[in-house]
């Protein structure tokens, strides 16, 4: 069976991902655009996830020790910016809401020995925690390092009575021992994915959308299905010429999308908006 | 037409071919089996001291690990990035340790080396140690121990697999394979010699032997078998040895991080593994030759051709590392070039001279003779060597981690915890435990092959003067 | 008719070699050359080179070991990978190449080592083949010569082995 199975699909399991038109014609594609230019690094994406996902707050020593579970995290970069000044270097401050970039070709899964990072068919970057067993190698290799390990058991911990009754329970809370990071809401999705069969349709845009998208207050994120050729998000990736499966985007210099680290051939499903500037050149 | 005649071949050889007598070729073959099977009885106190304190060492490494068991790996006080801390650097630094048993057993006994003999069966012995010690280190470093099975490429109802995609999946089969292969080897090799242990034993050790020997009684048949699969072993294994480090190599280099996405990785793994192996073999034939009193056997002829090995492959890991740098240093990569710049400047920079400077500068004591013949230099050039070697590891694993391609993660003051130290110092004990433990209850000089050695030596005196 | 043995200990190597060839061209009745053992502390081509061609088929097994290994390896890991319902990852083919060809490369390895080890004991005629007549000092330096023959064989056998100051004849009831 599994022989007769490995030779009738032999060059279907041949194929390298991501290609042009790969979603063309499917039900879902998740992506998100982040504008860098209206984000004011308020934290509120951080703080709605944390809420959203169960994670755990990890206290004031671990934090020190880079042990902190921020899913979303907003990064911060003093300068030398625009506005930059010697008497007000605060003014130099830009912000980066970092979260894993669900990558169409991640290096994560790649390299996971068990299995337990994979690609599925909406365009996710899954993490099956029950299949993790702490290897740490899909940290290692990501290269915005937006994975994070259990390095405590933290359901112990992080939740002192009554505080677990605020826990989603949608989410899991995960033991010592696993890997976790950004899933982009799969529990919003799949319950929206499933209404939405029920009623014989597809999700309409705008019907699901993430915590840290929902609680922007300057709807600095925009999530969407990219499939989706109408949907807001597709739009924007179209305004600002950038290809899902393509390393080197050919863009106009007047348009802000890029997505970070392209050379590395990792193709994220995130588009930031910033000009990005070269101030020496 | 010259004539020669036999005299004057040996005169000739004499006189040009100036070779260190390895072993004392009048030495009777009782005494051989006498001597062996003495160090498996009595051996000096100082045997008793390092077993104890290797026990001690693995009782305070197990503390550390039920510690850490229990809390989870925080108590390694590991943190993002930097995720892999010691554990995985110690692991290297074991398999890389392996590796020179193979080369001293199966390479030169493909190539007919006499003087291996006598050495080669404690450096098989570290072999399959140090993999057993590498082994644990994949255990502690995991986050879900008690899950490492998925791993293992069983089959189920759900037809769930690992990702074979994975280098720590190659790694699972490359080290499952090597350490299979190598005990096969280690215990095959030993098959005679437990023969000769089975008839001088009573009691349930001759009982313990007699089932170990498998039959063994010397026939030409058995003989004619053990010499074509010993040999066929051999051969399977140096192919295997190099593929093993090479696939430890590409947990690294198949992997995107700047420093460690390097063609030449694989190379100067197996530099370094050999490197550091003949090092601890250098450390081992000084101890067990004092412990069990091997005087007659493990030679200082020996121990200077062993050194003149170990300064050889020095020089070929030299050589491999700064080709390395030079490589990154003229390459294009600019996130590989920032990282070698971290470890020369950066906050671990002290550990990268140091390491430059024992595993390039220090080899160059085995250059001198009058060095290689002092066993105490040569105890702690060895030691030496091999803390060079640990700091190799230790330099490929964390700075990368600290200063990979994202500066937000950039971290500089990483340090890992006394749990970690505590695990890896009880690494040392656990192996040196098993390893004195081997010694004890197993020949650790091969006795047929040094009577094989006496007897070649014997036949061609007695040939060269007919 | 009932078959005995005899072994004979020799110290010198060559007159144990001298004795073998004595055998040989002796022309005994109700004795073969097959039936005859070399017990040895180390390996003596030169003795059982004179015992006539006694082959080795190990290298067959190795070859078997090494052909089945790559084969099966590849296969089995392959047809996993085409089965395996979460297939997807980091964009790289589900069947990928040059990670199956590293893992058959170990397996390969492992049967081939398997497989002549399992060659070997095969030769080796295990288990429980037991030769009837041993001594300890053939572990130590001694050289011994084993012979089956009929029963009544057996002295002839024994007169030629003393003709070569054997150090000890040791026949089926003891000494």
């Amino acid at each position: 069976m599994s022989l007769s199975n490995l030779i009738k699909n032999w060059s279907s399991l041949r194929v390298r991902r991501p290609y042009e038109g790969q979603y063309k014609g499917k039900d879902y594609k998740w992506a998100m655009v982040i504008d860098l230019d209206a984000c004011t690094g308020c934290n509120a994406c951080t703080t709605a996830c944390y809420a959203e996902n169960n994670l755990p707050v990890v206290g004031k020593e671990s934090f020190a020790k880079g042990q902190a579970m921020h899913w979303i995290r907003i990064e911060r970069y003093w300068g030398p910016g625009d506005h930059m000044t010697e008497e007000f270097p605060q003014r130099g401050a830009q912000f980066l809401p970092m979260l894993c970039q669900q990558c169409e070709a991640a290096p994560c899964e790649v390299v996971c020995p068990v299995g337990a990072t994979h690609h599925t068919p909406d365009g996710l970057n899954s993490q099956v925690y029950n299949r993790c067993i702490g290897s740490r190698y899909c940290s290692a290799n990501c290269p915005y390092k937006v994975r994070y390990f259990n390095w405590w058991q933290y359901p112990e911990r992080a939740w002192p009575n009554p505080l677990e009754l605020q826990l989603n329970p949608d989410v899991t809370v995960r033991s010592k021992g696993v890997m976790e990071k950004c899933t982009f809401c799969v529990q919003r999705l799949t319950e929206a994915k499933n209404r939405a069969r029920t009623e014989n349709r597809l999700v309409a845009d705008g019907e699901v959308t993430t915590a840290c998208a929902q609680a922007c207050p300057t709807s600095a994120i925009t999530f969407g299905n990219l499939a989706n050729e109408k949907s807001t998000v597709a739009k924007m990736w179209q305004a600002h010429q950038i290809k899902l499966a393509s390393d080197v985007q050919e863009k106009d210099d007047t348009v802000r999308g890029y997505r970070i680290f392209e050379d590395l051939r990792t193709y994220p499903s995130i588009v930031y908006l910033e000009q990005v500037r070269d101030l020496e050149a | 037409m010259i004539h020669t005649t036999d005299e004057r071949d040996i005169e000739v050889e004499r006189r040009f071919v100036p070779k260190a007598k390895d072993i004392n070729d009048e030495i009777a073959w009782a005494q051989i089996n006498k001597d062996v099977l003495r160090s498996m009885e009595r051996p000096r106190m100082m045997y008793w001291v390092i077993f104890l304190a290797s026990l001690a060492l693995f009782s305070f490494g197990v503390y550390c690990e039920v510690r850490q068991y229990q809390s989870g790996l925080g108590m390694a006080d590991l943190e993002n990035p930097q995720v892999w801390g010691l554990y995985i650097a110690t692991f290297i630094f074991w398999i890389g340790m392996s590796h020179s048993g193979t080369l001293l057993s199966a390479i030169l006994h493909i190539m007919h080396a006499d003087w291996r003999k006598p050495i080669y069966r404690f450096a098989e012995a570290m072999t399959t140690f140090s993999l057993m010690t590498a082994g644990l280190f994949v255990l502690v470093h995991l986050g879900r121990v008690w899950q490492f099975y998925y791993v293992v490429a069983y089959p189920n109802e759900r037809w769930t697999w690992p990702n074979f995609n994975s280098p720590l999946v190659w790694d699972a089969t490359a080290i499952g394979t090597y350490l299979t292969s190598s005990i096969v080897f280690l215990y095959f090799g030993m098959i005679p010699d437990l023969a000769i242990c089975r008839d001088n034993a009573k009691g349930f050790r001759r009982k313990f032997y007699w089932l170990l020997s498998l039959g063994w009684q010397g026939t030409d048949r058995q003989w004619a078998n053990f010499r074509v699969t010993y040999l066929t072993v051999a051969c399977f294994l140096i192919p295997l040895a190099v593929s093993v480090h090479s696939i430890v190599a590409t947990d690294f280099a198949v992997s995107q991080q700047p420093g460690w996405h390097i063609t030449s990785f694989p190379p100067y793994f197996v530099a370094g593994a050999l490197y550091s192996g003949c090092a601890a073999i250098i450390t081992l034939f000084i101890i067990l030759r004092y412990v069990f009193r091997f005087e007659e056997y493990m030679t200082m002829p020996i121990l200077d051709k062993t050194c003149r090995l170990t300064f050889a492959i020095a020089m070929v890991w030299t050589y491999l590392n700064l080709i390395e740098y030079a490589s990154v240093w003229y390459g294009s990569d600019p996130y590989a070039k920032e990282t070698l710049i971290f470890r020369a400047t950066g906050t671990y920079a002290p550990y990268w001279w140091a390491m430059n400077f024992l595993g390039s500068v220090v080899p160059f004591a085995l250059a001198f003779k009058s060095l290689r013949n002092h066993i105490p230099t040569m105890m702690v050039v060895s030691l030496l060597l091999n803390l060079g070697m640990w700091l190799e590891r230790f330099m490929i694993v964390t700075p990368t981690f600290a200063h990979g391609y994202y500066p937000w993660t950039w971290t500089g003051n990483w340090w890992p915890s006394w749990i970690q130290w505590g695990i890896v110092a009880g690494s040392f004990g656990w192996f040196t435990m098993l390893f004195m433990l081997f010694c004890k209850i197993f020949p650790a000089v091969s006795m047929y092959e040094v009577k094989e050695m006496v007897y070649h030596r014997f036949m061609a005196r007695k040939a060269r003067a007919s | 008719m009932s078959k005995a043995h005899t072994l004979a200990l020799y110290s010198d190597f060559e007159e144990a070699g001298r004795a073998i060839q004595e055998l040989k061209s002796a022309n005994l009745q109700g004795f073969k050359m097959d039936d005859v053992i070399l017990k040895s502390p180390i390996e003596h081509p030169e003795l059982s080179e004179m015992l006539g061609s006694r082959p080795v088929y190990v290298q067959f097994f190795t070859l078997a070991g090494a052909v089945l290994g790559s084969s099966i390896g590849f296969t089995l890991i392959a047809s996993a990978q085409a089965n395996f319902l979460v297939q997807i990852r980091g964009g790289r083919p589900i069947v990928p190449l040059p990670p199956d060809l590293v893992i058959t490369y170990e397996l390969f390895i492992l049967i081939g080592v398997f497989m002549t080890v399992l060659g070997c004991f095969i030769g080796w005629k295990l288990p429980g083949n037991r030769s009837p007549i041993y001594n300890t000092s053939i572990s130590e330096d001694k050289v011994g010569i084993l012979v089956k023959a009929e029963a009544q064989t057996i002295p002839q056998i024994n007169e030629i082995f003393n003709r070569h100051q054997p150090l000890e004849i040791i026949g089926e009831q003891g000494r």
